[in-house]
């Protein structure tokens, strides 16, 4: 392998990695949202311990959502400041305003939502876990718009030998982005219902003690994937009109886009049927015991389809890091030698990969052991005596 | 407007320094802290509000200055070292109570909080041009300082009293030296001004939110028992 090839495969694992745990904070986040809601209105035992666990595990995986996104973040710096050299009076902007009106906002409030337990007042509490969730969708959004660029350049124009922003609303309205975006977010809320199912079928089939909030949250799951599920296959239909005006030839002329894209939309259509079977069943499903390892047995299904649509869209802008504009070979940092980028491949993809083992670790073991044993939200100990 | 955006950039860079300045120290400290939970649990409802400065200082670097993004790539090493040392940091905070045990999670702790601090040193000196080894030292004092600012937070955050402003004013003089020394070469850098423009329009009206966040961080969590999370 190249400089070129391991700077591509770097980008590409890291990426996935960190699209891995975000979509499932973006489908998480309302949930937990809505959870927490009901909590501060009823004030029940059951609601608390719901929110607390569903939280504990969005927290969790928050985390490795971060690192990843840090190490995303720098990357065009390090290995592509082709693409600056070349639009980054563009590209820029998108990608500073998903740090700074997005990114900063999500994190603080989400501390302040994580630490805020006894602490902060009931429905100030409850707005900054609504806060979090607007945010990273804001997040999400501002991404998907950085992308959309690189798939149609709207907006910028050619000057000299670089492109300049030229119209701010067109880079808003990409026609890559007014579906890929809905996409996305339908994705977020497909993992998510599937994330709440499979975990709640766990404890349903294993008869633990909690099985009232199991129940609800299988049927909380089974909405809300019917929901993401009819939408993301919707929109990823709707992609096709727009895909196919501005970017001709893309599945077509690329053979592992093609495979992407085709595994993606039998795994929509299969997760799709899923759903759709369950939402018949909805007020039985807790009990019907057969249901619960096949649930558990799908649950995978939609990471795995998430990460074929992005294989789809990025391999099939290849070789182009800027549709018809910027080859990615040209985009690469000039100069990037061997050991450098070997380095860099070694450090990132190899940390990151065990911290997410860690982390996925982490989560089941939450999972497993329920929700007697969460952290978040914990009432303090007494304060100890002062001592000096 | 470009004097602005470089004084948003500046603006969160020291920002970074003087409050992140103080989590980097705690982690720093923890080989030779008696009470761990305790120093962790004060830096705990910080970190996620502290380290978000230098990712929106990275925004700014994209948006509003893109041609000395190769800055970043001319000290490759350095910021491959600061980014494998924060994401260690990170984790370890995650993990501490959770995986494995806390020991381990403790001394990667205190080591990704060096790391952080070495290439600091190393990046800040080879931007302006000096040797490895002075990055090295510089990375030493730039700890050094966090080790000072990390000690004054505990007393504070823990015993009550006296304030951060000093040791947080000296924990950004590392950072501060090299902003003004490069100043007119970054401003002279920036994107053209129809960039710029609609950078601040789109950002402004969120500036009040972001601090209102910030100031409610401090306001929330300044005092009263420790929590636990971390
Ligand atoms: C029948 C079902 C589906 C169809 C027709 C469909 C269609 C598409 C198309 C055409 C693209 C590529 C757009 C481009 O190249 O610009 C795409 C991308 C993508 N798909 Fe799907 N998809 C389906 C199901 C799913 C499912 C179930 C998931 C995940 C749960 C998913 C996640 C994604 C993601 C993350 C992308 C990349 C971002 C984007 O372009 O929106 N898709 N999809």
């Amino acid at each position: 392998m190249d400089v070129l090839d391991l700077a591509r495969l770097q980008f590409a694992v890291t990426g996935s990695l960190h699209f891995l745990f975000v979509v499932l904070t973006l489908g998480l986040a309302p949930l937990v949202a809505i959870m927490h809601t009901r909590y501060a209105r009823t004030g029940t035992t059951l609601d608390e311990r719901m929110t607390r666990f569903w939280g504990q595990i969005y927290v969790t995986n928050y985390a490795l959502g971060i690192v990843t996104g840090i190490v995303m973040e720098f990357q065009f710096g390090l290995s592509w400041s082709g693409l600056t050299h070349y639009a980054g009076d563009v590209f820029g902007a998108p990608l500073a305003m998903e740090t700074l009106i997005a990114f900063f906002l999500e994190s603080t409030f989400l501390g302040l939502w994580i630490f805020g337990w006894h602490r902060l007042p009931k429905w100030l509490h409850v707005a900054t876990i609504w806060l979090v969730t607007l945010t990273a969708y804001a997040s999400a959004f501002w991404i998907m718009v950085a992308n959309s660029f690189l798939q149609h350049p709207a907006g910028a124009v050619r000057d000299g030998d670089v492109l300049r922003l030229d119209d701010f609303g067109a880079l808003l309205t990409n026609p890559s982005l007014s579906m890929a975006l809905p996409h996305v977010l339908s994705a977020g809320l497909t993992v998510g219902g599937f994330v709440v199912m499979g975990a709640s079928a766990y404890h349903l089939f294993r008869k633990t003690p909690d099985q009232e909030l199991f129940s609800r949250s299988l049927r909380m799951g089974i909405w809300t994937s019917f929901i993401g599920t009819m939408m993301v296959v919707g929109f990823g239909f709707a992609q096709f009109g727009p895909v196919t005006s501005v970017q001709p030839g893309k599945f077509a002329d690329r053979p592992l886009a093609a495979f992407g894209l085709g595994f993606m939309i039998m795994l929509g259509h299969l997760l799709q049927l899923v759903a759709l079977l369950l939402v018949v069943v909805v007020k039985w499903a807790p009990r019907w015991r057969f249901l619960h390892p096949l649930i558990l047995l799908v649950t995978p299904l939609p990471f795995a389809a998430a990460i074929l649509g992005w294989i789809a869209r990025e391999e099939g802008r290849q070789p182009w890091m800027i549709w018809e504009r910027l080859k990615v070979a040209d985009a690469l940092t000039p100069g990037l030698t061997e050991a450098q980028i070997t380095l860099s491949f070694a450090g990132f993809v190899g940390v990151l990969t065990l911290l997410a083992v860690a982390d996925y670790l982490l989560i089941s073991r939450i999972i497993r052991r329920g929700p007697d044993q969460i952290a978040l939200g914990e009432k303090p100990a007494p304060a100890p005596a002062l001592t000096f | 407007m470009e004097i602005l955006w470089f004084g948003a950039l500046a603006l969160l860079v020291v920002g970074y320094f003087a409050l992140e300045g103080f989590d980097l120290g705690v982690g720093l400290l923890l080989p030779v802290t008696a009470d761990r939970d305790r120093a962790i649990g004060a830096i705990g409802p910080f970190v996620l509000a502290n380290e978000v400065w230098l990712i929106a200082a990275a925004g700014v670097l994209f948006g509003a200055f893109p041609a000395c993004e190769f800055a970043l790539s001319a000290n490759y090493t350095a910021v491959v070292l600061l980014l494998v040392s924060w994401v260690v940091r990170d984790a370890g905070l995650w993990f501490r109570r959770r995986l494995v045990t806390r020991a381990f999670w403790e001394w990667l702790i205190a080591l990704g909080s060096l790391g952080v601090c070495l290439a600091w040193g190393l990046l800040l000196a080879g931007l302006a041009g000096f040797s490895f080894p002075f990055g090295l030292l510089y990375g030493l004092l730039i700890a050094a300082l966090f080790v000072m600012h990390g000690r004054r937070f505990l007393d504070w955050r823990l015993t009550g009293g006296g304030t951060l402003l000093v040791t947080g004013g000296l924990a950004a003089v590392p950072a501060l030296v090299p902003l003004v020394g490069m100043a007119g070469g970054v401003i002279g850098n920036a994107a053209p001004s129809a960039t710029l423009t609609v950078l601040t329009f789109m950002v402004l009206p969120f500036v009040p939110v972001m601090a209102g966040a910030q100031i409610w961080v401090w306001r929330a969590f300044g005092k009263g028992p420790v929590p636990a999370y971390f």
